[in-house]
């Protein structure tokens, strides 16, 4: 088979599930499961840390995750601190943010706080345990913390509640040796599908309390809040898709297997 | 060897081994002195590492006028790179990297719209990958096939909508069998970071040094 139609079977494989919706059925898996429980039973008022440890390559798979996560957050009524460990995450965290807050009219500084970049995550991660104003003295957009009220009440991860890793690599695993074993936090993980397999041990060992893995985990996510959005919408295209390659390498061992 | 040389090497290992040895005592040490000296090792090790950025951005910029001024092969792509840089700490400095900037503008229209498209472009490859080389040559490839269309299914709604059991099978291999290889994975890593980290604070690993 010509390379060229491949490429074309891939291209309608993704494109035609997306303008004709076929509303596969997707079922919540218990990694996904935890992490809502998690949030739910938190009270109101309580402080979430979402990092948004990703760059701009992996954000159609990242983004539907934190906006799921994000808008279970402010329906619950929760603080959210917004930062980024990688470069690349500081734009898309603070847009991701101020969407999500908007749609629930939260208030910036009373209800959530951006912080930007910090380089060096391993002394970003164990300095927050410390004392997070000492590692981030400014918010984003340069307003010292001490001047916004909800991060007066925030010394360091003893008043966070719960830590969320939005990652396309292996930060989650940095979050566990630095903030999980030395400062006993609760994390949990929305990563890419290529990478959330890497994390089972932590969630088996307790060290993260749930995953939400790709496009599946942000689908999975939104029938847990009631809110379709991106994920759904992308599952058919990835069933479709998978089908597609499922079936390309069935043949390709036919033809070998024949010609053998 | 000449004294210079002498001191340049022995002072980056008497640096590593206070700072190795600093770092590993005082997890252990709960009093206020210890915490004040920790928190002010973590505020260098952020400064030296913007100057590790700063170090790259250069490194970046020279190799690539390199290129354009001797106009080599594919040196349009490097006059890209080198705009694209400048660019954007152009705009950076200039009105900031806040909402409604100039400099957000070119991330979110122009830079993350074409790392999307490069990441994207893996599928097209892995499909066509998988058809030309993903063959059942023997019987673990035929294992690993099979477990990879189970997982590939599984982990999608069409897996639940053919049979329950694919789902089923997807979850199981990913939390057993994968989830074994991986935790002896990262046993190994654990060992192997501890045992360098060992020779690096003691001086016994010195190739971070260069040379041999």
């Amino acid at each position: 088979m010509p390379r060229q139609l491949i490429f074309v079977l891939i291209a309608l494989s993704v494109a035609v599930p997306l303008v004709i919706k076929i509303g596969l059925p997707n079922e919540v898996t218990s990694e996904v499961m935890r992490v809502y429980e998690e949030i739910d039973r938190l009270d109101s008022g309580s402080v979430v840390l979402v990092s948004f440890d990703h760059e701009a390559s992996s954000l159609p798979e990242v983004k539907p995750m934190a906006l799921a996560i994000l808008r279970h957050c402010f329906s619950k009524d929760l603080k959210v601190i917004g930062l980024a460990l990688l470069a690349e995450g500081t734009s898309i965290g603070d847009q991701v943010l101020r969407e999500t807050a908007d749609e629930y009219e939260r208030l910036y500084g009373k209800d959530y706080v951006f912080l930007g970049f910090r380089p060096q995550y391993q002394a970003a991660m164990l300095g927050m345990g410390e004392d997070i104003r000492r590692v981030f003295p400014e918010d984003y957009s340069g307003t010292p913390l001490i001047r916004l009220p909800m991060m007066r009440k925030v010394e360091n991860y003893e008043d966070v509640a719960l830590i969320v890793s939005v990652a396309d690599g292996d930060m989650p695993v940095w979050w566990v040796d630095y903030a999980v074993s030395r400062y006993h936090k609760r994390l949990a993980v929305a990563a890419t599908a290529v990478m959330a397999t890497s994390f089972y041990p932590f969630l088996s060992s307790g060290q993260m309390i749930g995953l939400l893995g790709g496009l599946k985990g942000a689908a999975e996510y939104e029938i847990l809040i009631d809110k379709p959005g991106m994920g759904q919408r992308g599952m058919d295209a990835q069933s479709v898709c998978h089908l597609v390659i499922v079936l390309l390498v069935i043949a390709g061992n036919v033809g070998y297997f024949m010609r053998k | 060897m000449s004294k210079k040389h002498e001191m340049a090497r022995r002072i980056p290992i008497i640096v590593c081994f206070v700072f190795g040895l600093f770092m590993l005592v005082q997890f252990f040490v709960p009093h206020r002195l210890s915490g004040a000296a920790y928190e002010t090792v973590l505020d260098w090790m952020q400064i030296v590492f913007v100057f590790t950025l700063l170090v790259g951005a250069i490194s970046y910029a020279k190799l690539n006028v390199k290129k354009v001024s001797r106009t080599e092969s594919g040196w349009g792509y490097n006059a890209i790179g080198l705009v694209g840089l400048a660019v954007m700490v152009i705009l950076g400095l200039w009105k900031g990297t806040g909402e409604e900037t100039p400099f957000l503008w070119m991330f979110n229209n122009v830079q993350a719209p074409m790392q999307s498209t490069m990441f994207a472009l893996l599928a097209f490859f892995v499909a066509s990958a998988a058809y030309r080389g993903f063959r059942a040559r023997s019987w673990e490839a035929g294992l690993l096939l099979v477990v990879a269309i189970v997982v590939m299914l599984g982990r999608v709604p069409l897996g639940s909508f053919i049979s329950h059991w694919i789902p089923d099978a997807a979850n199981w291999i990913l939390r057993t069998p994968s989830m074994a290889a991986k935790r002896g994975i990262y046993i190994g890593i654990g060992l192997g970071t501890i045992s360098t980290s060992l020779r690096i604070i003691l001086g016994i690993e010195r190739t971070y040094l260069g040379g041999k």
